[in-house]
């Protein structure tokens, strides 16, 4: 690996060539250029609060700043993952003619969007100061959100992992690209980005003694567990109401144990992912 | 003596090849079906040398060989077995630009494929007046590459490839679509590259082109080398065998 590391290292330069093709392509003929990347999550959760607060009834003071901080990040997942998976295939072409290092295509794809989400990040902090100019009160930032870079890159490392796994396999077997994509959608349920990980915990469905292993399996996702630690370090500690029983979950702080074995579970797949690209990458330009 | 810039040794590939189509997971569910599955050797002990400075043209039938043997050159297959051993970059003339984007304008193109063949931002930025001259594709550089018509893409392409400082050009049948005036300064080119010392390995079917261009010919066919020698020579013995 410590070779493939060192020519992806040499080629850097392509790398980052393929980046900003990347941006550019996306653009080129739209007017309103990246207002559209923005727009779309701005929309969508400008829907999810109008549902979740008018026709549920779950009031919760700020809720679409909570909804943004998990859906953001989750967008970028189901993007960077579903652009990687095209990624090779696209450039099949290109692939026979000429070598550079194969895994420059999944990794552009996921930097390229990675771009996207920090200018969505960016315009997330944006709304949060202006929430706070509106109503003022505490202030919008929390001393823990200097945890947010290592947070951001143990996504990037999930993400990348995924990434090169999914579009060395997406080579071969065309059918990945539609399960990848159905698992995805099943992952936005199965995610903190409509309810808050408090709801899980105490769920009223499930039986009082089982509920703090439930909560735990739940954070075992990785994606899951990065939401979860998004809104814990980003937004203030909401009591949340909790569906059917009526009555308010307190907020439960970020468990540091779950956080480990995320961060181990990120890492671990971002070298799996690598390792499984390079076994496979010498035959895509061969696949039967 | 010199090193050879080329140095090919036994070379050997062979490809899986099915009959079936696409891959997907109904292949790999339907196992047993593999029997569907034949081995083509596409090149079988193949040796050859090119010094520097020489230009050697690659002779035969289609389905000879002769694309795989350029795309192993280029890194893009690995060899089943057999070595290579190539000293400097490799620029491969891409046909008609395949690494163009449609949507990209002929500048922006020019940097991504710069980069792909070798060079970083900087170097391609100080070459692109260089570039753009020579491809005679005047202020029509600004815009998007899917108005090109086929003679301005390869004209383009060819450019960037001769901008690379490669020691090794794989030409392959490309330069055909050009018109005659191009042709004439693409060979120019192409002696004054070998003057400095470039090494080309040059694919035609053309005869007459190989013979006004190369020093040195190959005959494959069916994957192996049938002959090598002075052009004259390998070119008569090939066009000899085909009138038959």
């Amino acid at each position: 690996m410590r070779g493939e590391l060192t020519e992806l290292w040499r080629y850097r330069e392509l790398l980052w060539s393929f980046v900003i093709r990347e941006l550019r392509i996306r653009y080129k003929n739209s007017v309103l250029g990246f207002f559209w990347s923005v727009l779309n999550p701005l929309v969508t959760v400008l829907v999810m609060t109008l549902v979740f607060e008018y026709v549920m009834g779950q009031r919760v003071p700020n809720y679409s700043a909570y909804i943004l901080a998990a859906y953001l990040p989750y967008m970028f997942f189901q993007l960077a993952v579903l652009d990687s998976a095209q990624s090779v295939l696209s450039q099949i072409s290109l692939l026979k003619k000429i070598y550079f290092p194969r895994e420059i295509l999944p990794i552009g794809s996921v930097l390229a969007n990675f771009i996207h989400f920090l200018l969505a990040m960016s315009v997330f902090f944006a709304y949060l100061l202006v929430i706070w100019l509106l109503h003022p009160g505490d202030n919008p930032f929390r001393a823990t959100v200097i945890y947010l870079p290592f947070i951001v890159l143990l996504q990037l490392a999930l993400t990348l992992g995924a990434a090169l796994f999914i579009s060395a396999l997406n080579t071969f077997y065309e059918d990945v690209k539609y399960l990848v994509s159905v698992m995805l959608y099943l992952l936005l349920f199965l995610c903190p980005i409509m309810y808050f990980s408090e709801q899980v915990r105490y769920a009223s469905g499930i039986p009082a003694e089982y509920r703090g292993t439930v909560y735990f399996l739940y954070h075992l996702n990785p994606v899951a567990m990065l939401m979860t630690a998004y809104r814990k370090v980003m937004l203030d500690p909401q009591n949340v109401p909790l569906p059917g029983k009526g009555g308010l979950a307190e907020s439960l702080p970020l468990d540091w144990t779950l956080m480990a074995i995320c961060a181990a579970v990120c890492i671990s797949v971002m070298f799996a992912g690598y390792a499984f690209f390079n076994k496979k990458k010498w035959q895509f330009v061969e696949r039967p | 003596m010199t090193e050879p810039a080329i140095q090919v040794r036994g070379l050997c590939k062979e490809f899986r090849l099915v009959h079936t189509g696409y891959a997907s997971f109904k292949g790999a569910l339907l196992w047993w079906k593999k029997r569907n599955t034949e081995t083509l050797k596409a090149l079988n002990d193949v040796s050859l040398d090119v010094m520097p400075g020489e230009c050697v043209a690659v002779i035969g039938r289609n389905g000879a060989g002769i694309s795989t043997l350029l795309s192993i050159l280029a890194r893009v297959y690995k060899p089943t077995s057999g070595g290579l051993k190539i000293s400097g970059r490799v620029a491969p003339l891409l046909e008609l630009g395949a690494g163009f984007h449609p949507d990209l304008t002929g500048i922006e193109n020019v940097f991504f494929n710069g980069v792909i063949l070798g060079l970083t931002r900087k170097q391609v930025s100080e070459r692109m007046e260089s570039i753009i001259n020579f491809s005679e594709i005047g202020h029509y550089i600004d815009a998007p590459v899917r108005t090109y018509s086929s003679g301005m893409l390869l004209r383009l392409g060819f450019s960037v490839a001769v901008h690379v400082d490669a020691s090794v050009l794989l030409v392959d049948e490309a330069l055909a679509v050009g018109d005659l005036e191009f042709q004439r300064k693409c060979m120019e080119r192409i002696r004054g590259f070998q003057s400095e010392g470039g090494s080309i390995l040059f694919v035609s079917h053309d005869m007459a082109a190989v013979r006004s261009a190369a020093s040195r010919a190959i005959w494959l066919k069916d994957g192996a080398v049938q002959m090598v020698g002075e052009t004259d020579q390998v070119v008569s013995a090939y066009e000899k065998f085909s009138a038959q």
